[in-house]
């Protein structure tokens, strides 16, 4: 296994802790959520919770509990431990990352297999993030003094990994869980994660044969990686994520025009931008910005708007159009007398995207718009992009498992933070009251209907406004060889996204993997 | 006596400016820790968590001063707070986990590069015209000339991934359990060598040619004509007069080199997957995890000073001329 990178492993199982902290799968292995959306499927698989129902005034949610789960010491795992899950985060705010106590009222247990959540106002998205928060066990952080400064070292879960039987510098081994709740599983008796401070390193041990699964960027994959094994080697990189960006700063002119963001993005040849920056391995963003993860919720109409099209003669127009004619050796001029003149921001080492802005520069060049490419340390752009001071920037996107939250992070007013103050997303500074009334109206929508027409309309809205500039999905790396283990997701059967770094996808993929034959314990 | 005590006081002054650097420097960096962390998420944070988030991991709206005084306590106690990037673990059990091996094949490797650079060079010198001397030097001072990640990275490729003699990273393999045993110690040495060794080419040259440099400088002074005029025997001339001498230059160099052990030792680790302080300080960095960073800092600034110090000792037993009453 390889999925982090650290060249030295501390021991920590905290899984209420900000992600980054614990070792994997703590959040997803070691413990295990109420629910897991496979974006895949495009639907929720029961996990710790067979069932959920909302009441008729959308104030009450009522999570069914599996019976017969037990924790790995041998306790019943019942609805006391959900509450008191939930009520170690409403006293300690900072393990409520998702801020859960910001719409949730109370919560108690009905029976001990029926968990009541009552909400401050109707939030059908909560549902969410209430689905994919790792349960511990009652018995055992009862008696945390104080579970932010807790490492866990020994942890009591359900998932189906959570004896931790060798613990060292370089390498960490997860044995079974002796009374999983899922009979005869898991079928792999151990994981192994063993320590690589690099992608190189990472690499070079996958490209050997070392790893069975790993979820790393392997530049020229099918011919540095599969070609060597074709026959049990498998990469895997389903467009199921998050979406790339071009940020454009609404909040400085001329930006703030929605045909100079739609004339920059007819600037762009997103083809070559695959072909060269991304090896081939993704392919263009429509009208939309949604990627695979919402194949369902998609709208071809919308994703078909003429601005994410190359077409230079339009985009020249529609500058002329915006008041940024052409002057001096060709460069063009906002309304205001400067030129129009823009750094590119992207981080120095992610040499994808370094490639896809340097292409984004050129395109941009050949219509009058001069730009450059800058690049920072990752804590530099991160804290440009919140603060707001930038002009064009490559960024990710912020996701779940509806189109919600991809609109509200890129077109809700309320999101919309002043220049100069931290802002957790919509970098670009966009609100858009047409879609604060969909998205308010999402949050009541209860049934799958309901959301889809107000997706549909919300796709519109963000095609019809171009808040940010959609540039190409990014794909989710997942290798493996499966000469030991088979049972991965894959091209064939694509029953969860393959990288294991996307929690709790991994958990379906855990409790699936078996040994090839009855060979002897794998050592890698 | 007095020269011994005038030194540590310069030294205790020098530690303090470095604590105060190391204080402020971090806070001079752009962004902050958990909005950073909360960013990499990709996911949405909300303000109120990042707030508690903030106050968890220490950082506080208290005015500059009144911070300055608590990390001086904190430093003064050996309290160098917990680690953000490993929250909740403290920043003293995260270096010591790397600072052993750090110090393991660094320190090896500087000492033994100094020692096998200065030795030879004493000797290139004293044969000058030699085949050592004809040899050595441009050979070494191209092998050094190298970037060192390209030389780990061809060493790697080379003995490692297709002659398959040395192992391909960490500094022991993962089946066995760290033991005082001899296995496990052959283990180790079988998995230093080839980083060290990466090391020892990096750096030989430097030492050698500094040393050549310096004795050619000292033998053609008149203390070596009168004591060959004494008939002293050649061993004696070159070890206890000429290289004594000449040393001199080297060893000060030896004193900065301890902190690069520390803190340089960044793309060996990386290279070949090897635990240690380096990576430890570049992902501090990456994460901007100012707690770690400043306890690695602080480790590295303190190995230097007490290096600087201990060579300052050596240089005044063996030059008579640094000695204020000599």
């Amino acid at each position: 296994m390889s999925t982090e990178q650290q060249s030295i492993w501390v021991r920590n199982f905290n899984p209420l802790l900000p992600p980054g902290r614990a070792r994997w799968p703590t959040r997803a292995g070691v413990y295990e959520p109420l629910l897991i959306w496979n974006p895949l499927a495009s639907r929720w698989t029961p996990w710790l919770a067979t069932d959920y129902t909302w009441s008729e005034d959308l104030l009450r949610l009522r999570f069914a509990l599996r019976p017969g789960v037990k924790w790995s010491d041998g306790a019943p795992f019942t609805a006391d431990d959900v509450v008191y899950t939930l009520l170690l985060l409403r006293e300690h705010p900072a393990l409520d990352l998702p801020r859960l106590w910001g719409f949730l009222a109370d919560v108690h247990a009905i029976d001990p297999l029926t968990v009541e959540l009552t909400f401050q106002r109707p939030y059908v998205p909560g549902l969410e993030d209430l689905a994919h928060q790792p349960v511990v066990p009652r018995h055992v952080w009862e008696r945390v003094p104080d579970p932010m400064t807790f490492a866990n070292p020994t942890p009591v879960g359900t998932g189906p990994f959570t004896e931790v039987r060798v613990f060292r510098d370089q390498v960490y081994e997860l044995g079974k869980n002796p009374h999983y709740w899922q009979p005869g599983k898991p079928a792999v008796p151990a994981l192994r994660m063993l320590a690589y401070p690099s992608n190189d390193q990472a690499n070079l041990a996958l490209i050997e044969g070392d790893v069975d699964w790993a979820g790393n960027f392997v530049p020229a994959v099918e011919r540095t990686f599969v070609r060597r094994d074709p026959a049990h080697r498998e990469a895997w990189s389903p467009l199921a994520g998050n979406m790339v960006l071009l940020y454009a700063n609404t909040a400085r002119p001329p930006l703030d025009d929605v045909r100079v963001r739609q004339a920059l993005s007819m600037a762009i040849d997103r083809d070559r931008l695959v072909d060269v920056a991304m090896y081939g391995m993704t392919r263009p963003a429509d009208a939309t910005g949604l990627t695979d993860a919402y194949a369902d919720w998609h709208d071809e109409a919308a994703g078909r708007a003429p601005w994410m099209t190359q077409d230079r003669a339009a985009a020249e127009r529609l500058l002329d159009e915006a008041g940024c004619p052409r002057g001096d050796g060709g460069v063009r001029h906002a309304p205001d007398g400067r030129p129009l003149a823009f750094d590119i921001e992207v981080v120095g080492g992610w040499s994808d995207w370094v490639r896809a802005a340097q292409l984004i520069a050129r395109d941009l060049d050949a219509i009058g718009v001069r730009a450059h490419l800058r690049v920072y340390d990752f804590g530099a752009w991160m804290s440009r992009l919140q603060e707001g001071t930038f002009s064009l920037s490559v960024g990710y996107s912020l996701d779940g498992p509806t189109p919600y939250r991809f609109y509200r992070w890129t077109m809700a007013s309320a999101t919309v933070q002043p220049l100069g103050k931290l802002a957790p997303g919509n970098w670009h500074r966009f609100g858009d009251p047409e879609a604060d009334r969909l998205l308010a109206a999402f949050e009541r929508a209860a049934t799958p209907e309901a959301q889809r027409e107000l997706a549909v309309a919300l796709q519109r809205r963000f095609a019809a406004t171009a808040p940010a500039i959609p540039l190409f999905a990014n794909p989710l790396w997942g290798e493996v060889t499966t000469t030991r283990f088979v049972g991965f997701p894959g091209a064939r059967d694509p029953y969860a996204r393959l990288s294991p770094h996307i929690e709790p996808d991994a958990l379906l993929v855990l409790t699936s993997v078996r040994p090839r034959d009855a060979a002897p314990e794998a050592t890698y | 006596m007095r020269a011994v005590l005038s030194r540590l006081g310069f030294y205790l002054i020098a530690a303090w400016a470095a604590l105060t650097l190391n204080f402020l420097i971090p806070r001079l960096m752009p962004g902050d820790p958990t909005t950073i962390m909360a960013g990499r998420l990709s996911a949405s944070a909300s303000p109120e968590a990042i707030a508690a988030l903030n106050e968890a991991f220490g950082k506080t709206d208290a005015p500059l001063h009144a911070q300055y005084l608590d990390y001086l306590g904190n430093v003064l106690t050996g309290d160098l707070g917990r680690s953000i990037s490993q929250y909740p673990a403290r920043v003293g059990d995260v270096i010591a986990t790397g600072l052993v091996w750090t110090l393991g094949l660094g320190g090896v490797a500087l000492v033994l590069s100094f020692a096998i650079g200065t030795t030879l060079g004493a000797l290139a010198a004293w044969r000058r015209s030699g085949w050592l001397d004809a040899v050595l030097p441009p050979v070494l001072a191209l092998s050094g000339a190298f970037p060192y990640f390209w030389l780990a990275m061809l060493g790697l490729h080379l003995f490692g991934f297709t002659l398959g003699w040395a192992p391909l990273r960490h500094a022991y393999c993962s089946h066995l359990e760290p033991t005082w045993s001899l296995r496990f110690a052959l283990d180790v040495v079988q998995h230093a060598a080839l980083p060290a060794l990466t090391i020892i080419i990096a750096t030989v040259g430097g030492w050698l040619l500094g040393m050549r440099n310096a004795m050619l400088g000292v033998l053609g002074t008149e203390q070596i004509t009168l004591a060959r005029a004494k008939g002293l025997s050649s061993r004696r001339i070159l070890w206890a007069y000429a290289a004594r001498n000449a040393i001199l230059p080297n060893l000060t160099s030896f004193g900065m080199a301890v902190g690069f052990v520390l803190g340089g030792s960044l793309l060996t680790e990386i290279v070949f997957s090897y635990p240690g302080t380096g990576y430890l300080l570049i992902q501090a960095v990456r994460t901007q995890d100012y707690p770690l960073m400043q306890g690695l800092f602080l480790t590295i600034t303190l190995a230097v000073l007490a290096a600087n110090f201990l060579v300052d000792l050596a240089t005044l037993a063996l030059d008579p001329r640094t000695r204020p009453h000599a």
